[in-house]
């Protein structure tokens, strides 16, 4: 079965299942950006009732209840209906940006009953269908018995972004005269001087005489004169003009939303429902996540809007040397929301070009030094965070990179300076070489909080209330950090080292080295080690031994293996750890009362960004949720914040 | 970001988290009978240097510039200008220990005017700007009937200031302390702090006092020593 039949079934099967009267239909194949929240998957989650018992559920309720003057006092009473889906559109056709928003409506009772008495006074009702629009900036919004819908447009046309309010420009329009000059230095020097030789005798208002007398024939009120008002008649004659284009342009835009509005209310789409489009329904399928985002084609939104708005800069555009298609053409975005049992999902995949992701594939799909597995001990880790890239691939990408960027264009000077010089580094770099320093993979990790002690300077008094200083100590919870990352160069590292030791700022010992002077700022104390090919950096002496004498005890689930194998990032977060072992004190206070219910609660949160698959990246965001004393991971966060609005 | 900038910012997030802060103010002066003497102001903040050190990595704390090293120099350098410039004032001393973030700044005076005199016109600023009502008279000493003043009066906006800032903020005068130490040559007879204690010897009167009950008007810095004849 070929790609395109799965496809096509796909598509079918996922038509018949929103049916007719889904607002999905609604949405234009070409839509830009489409952001779906299900609401029947977020009422199966947590129940309108049970959200409206929750404490964010009550405020909200009070919210309403405040807008809506007391008409509305309960979630239901908004007339939406909760069951279905909302989505939310963009689109971008000829400079015009529609925001859209697609309400289902149990009953339009709810929603009447929110707006102002303006707003009730400006409806305009036509068959099925009533609609008002802003009069400031053309929103419009129109609805029917089962569907509310707002459409927000925006004109990128250059025309209206940009006046020249202050008149910077008026000296390319005409010859400005030049402002008369202040009055000569002689005469005021004279002046002064004046004041200086009658000081000794002169009253304080012979001075003033003195220089009124001296400078009044010499000042010309620039703001006053003939030029100037006549410059000024010009501006007001240029803002009148431009006014009354954006005002046209204003009534033309709100003719075309409305006319917009009317056409996505009732379905017409004549190129087809965001249904017909092969790259949303292969990106967003039909997964059961509660929200998705998808963003379709991301040359399309740049193109519209940042062209334009650079284009006005004309030749100082900085972007116009370059090739920017290249880079932004078939980007895609989708991101999906899941809401599961015992985990809440963000999953989200990168779709680029053929050409894009030629080049990032090798500088994202490093080799992982698996020796990194036998230096961590789960039972005691607080996180870590590892990236697995290739040096050898970004150097040998990123000339490449920087060429497709610019336009090879003969007569560009900042693009062939470009070239020259990534074809320089390229030749200067040996990238095997570089790559033998730091190969690319590389490992934080928080192993474990331990109680240090810090001194610090007191007094000791005497009986008589002399004192001295003394030093003190105190302990101060510091946690243990090691970062490893693989090095084929031991010379290069020994050499420095011993660079450090002679000048007395390593300490050396046991194959141990010792940054001694961290400086006050630094409250770990930093030990260094090679061994097998890997530099290990870290503020524990004891870990450093244990892993150089093969001593250390290492324990990792399968699964946090996998992902610092298969992933070109994976962060790990063992929550309940950091909660339960960060001492009170550090706590802000209005967390204190709620640590028991934080102890309890959390659990660990993990990012996994892939490697480069085909022609996308994906990652996945996963916080783990606990099943006891919560129905699943929604109402998990409804709960949580439950407890911190304590 | 680079690899430096990441472990800057790492250790900073660390220590911010993780280290406690205080502060101590030690207040210290040496009355010769003629009313002249030294006075000595230390700012020891070596408690939470660990803290400290990790914050002046920063451009701003919860929305207060953190002063540089360079700042702090200069803030020294105007007032030992001020008190080069103040009448009575001689033998000015500073020291800055930013390792252990411990400042100090010494001074002689003529006389108890001179010491008054060093703050008089801030606080009539501060006064005027805050509608506060600090007294300008910090210190007085009465050479006839042999008596020494710690001048105080509380002002309602201290209180106000405090609960102005955040809770966060609030915890930094949770274990700070001001001590004062007032050395003479006569022997003292009599203090009217009752929080205050006399020295065996007779001639040092000491007062330690919770920065947070200063703050919150509980209790006071204020004192009558009277000394012996």
């Amino acid at each position: 079965m070929t790609k395109q039949t799965i496809l096509s079934i796909a598509t079918f099967c996922l038509t018949l299942s929103v049916g007719a009267q889904e607002l999905i239909s609604k949405i234009p194949s070409t839509a830009n950006v489409v952001v779906t929240v299900k609401g029947r998957n977020i009422t199966q989650l947590m129940s309108v009732e049970e959200f409206s018992d929750s404490k964010i559920g009550q405020m909200m309720i009070k919210g309403i209840s405040r807008e809506t003057k007391d008409k509305i006092t309960t979630i239901d009473g908004l007339g939406l209906d909760l069951n279905k889906d909302f989505h939310y559109f963009l689109e971008v056709k000829e400079n015009i940006f529609n925001s859209v928003f697609l309400v289902p409506l149990k009953n339009k009772e709810g929603f009447l009953s929110m707006l102002s008495e303006q707003e009730k006074g400006r409806i305009v009702n036509e068959g099925s269908v009533s609609y008002f629009q802003d009069e400031y900036d053309g929103m419009t919004t129109i609805w029917n018995n089962n569907t509310l819908v707002v459409v927000m447009a925006v004109d990128q046309s250059k025309d209206d972004l940009y006046f020249d309010d202050y008149g910077y420009n008026d000296s390319y329009i005409q010859e400005l005269t030049p402002p008369a000059p202040p009055a000569p230095l002689d005469q005021i020097e004279e002046a002064a001087e004046a004041i200086e030789e009658s000081s000794e005798v002169v009253v304080e208002d012979a001075v003033e005489e003195t220089i009124v007398e001296s400078t009044e024939d010499t000042v010309v009120d620039y703001y006053d004169s003939a030029e100037y008002k006549k410059q000024q008649e010009e501006r007001e004659k240029r803002r009148q003009e431009w006014q009354e284009k954006k005002d046209q342009n204003r009534k033309e835009l709100a003719v075309k939303t409305v006319k917009r509005a009317k056409e996505i209310i009732s379905g017409n789409n004549v190129a087809g429902s965001i249904l017909k489009n092969t790259s949303y329904i292969k990106s967003i399928g039909r997964g059961n996540e509660e929200a998705s985002l998808w963003v379709g084609d991301f040359m399309k939104i740049y193109e519209e809007t940042m062209a334009n708005t650079m284009s006005m800069l004309g030749g100082s555009n900085p972007y116009d040397f370059m090739n920017l298609d290249k880079i932004y053409d078939g980007i895609s975005v989708t991101g999906k929301l899941d809401f599961a049992d015992d985990k809440a999902t963000f999953k989200m995949a990168y779709g680029m070009n053929e050409e894009m992701a030629k080049l990032y594939k090798p500088m994202y799909n490093g080799k992982f030094n698996k020796n990194f597995l036998n230096y961590l001990n789960e039972d005691e880790l607080l996180g870590y965070w590892n990236l697995n890239t290739s040096t050898e691939g970004i150097l040998d990408a990123y000339p490449k990179l920087l060429d497709l960027m610019f336009k090879p264009d003969a007569e560009n000077t900042v693009s062939n300076g470009v070239s020259l010089v990534s074809n320089l580094v390229s030749i200067l770099l040996d990238e095997e070489a570089a790559a033998s320093i730091v190969r690319g993979d590389m490992l934080l990790a928080l192993t474990d909080l331990r109680e240090k002690e810090v001194t610090y300077t007191d007094y000791e008094y005497d009986e008589n209330y002399n004192y001295k200083e003394i030093e003190k100590t105190k302990t101060e919870t510091i946690p243990d950090f090691i970062f490893m990352f693989t090095s084929e160069q031991e010379q290069l590292f020994r050499k420095l080292m011993r660079i450090g030791v002679n000048e007395g700022e390593v300490a050396y010992e046991n194959d141990i080295y010792e940054i001694v002077n961290m400086g006050s700022s630094n409250p770990f104390e930093i030990f260094a080690l090679y061994k097998d090919d890997t530099v290990f950096i870290g503020s524990s002496k004891q870990h450093l031994a244990g892993i150089k004498n093969g001593t250390y005890v290492s324990k990792l689930s399968k699964k946090l293996k996998n992902n610092l194998k298969r992933n070109a990032m994976s962060m790990y977060v063992n929550g309940k750890k950091i909660v339960s072992e960060i001492p009170l004190e550090a706590y802000p206070s209005s967390l204190k009362g709620e640590i028991g219910f934080l102890t309890q609660n959390t659990e660990d949160i993990q990012i996994n960004f892939s490697r480069v698959k085909g022609n996308s990246l994906s990652g996945e965001m996963t916080w783990a949720t606990p099943e006891e004393g919560h129905k699943n991971s929604f109402a998990y966060f409804v709960n949580m914040i439950d407890a911190l609005m304590n | 970001m680079n690899l430096k900038k990441f472990f800057h910012y790492f250790i900073l997030v660390c220590s911010i988290t993780l280290c406690t802060s205080c502060f101590d103010i030690l207040e210290e002066i040496n009355l010769n009978a003629d009313g002249s003497g030294s006075v000595l102001v230390t700012f020891n903040m070596s408690k939470s240097k660990t803290k400290l050190a990790s914050i002046m990595l920063l451009d701003s704390v919860n929305g207060y510039k953190v002063p540089t090293e360079d700042d702090i120099n200069e803030v020294f350098k105007d007032a030992v200008r001020h008190l080069e410039k103040s009448e009575g004032i001689s033998n000015i001393k500073q020291t800055k220990d930013f390792k252990n973030y411990i400042f100090t700044i010494a001074c002689d005076f003529k006389n108890i005017e001179s010491i008054n005199g060093i703050f008089k016109e801030l606080i009539l600023e501060q006064n005027k700007k805050g509608k506060t009502n600090f007294s300008t008279t910090n210190f007085g000493y009465n050479m006839s009937s042999k008596t020494f003043q710690r001048y105080f009066t509380y002002d309602d906006s201290m209180k106000k200031s405090f609960y102005h800032l955040n809770n966060e903020d609030r915890k930094i005068f949770k274990d700070a302390s001001f001590t004062s130490i007032y050395r003479f040559d006569n022997s003292v007879d009599s203090v009217s702090n009752t929080n205050s204690k006399i020295a065996p010897n007779k001639k040092a009167v000491m007062l330690r006092l919770d920065a947070m009950a200063l703050i919150l008007g509980e209790k006071t810095i204020k004192n009558t020593i009277e000394l012996s004849k």
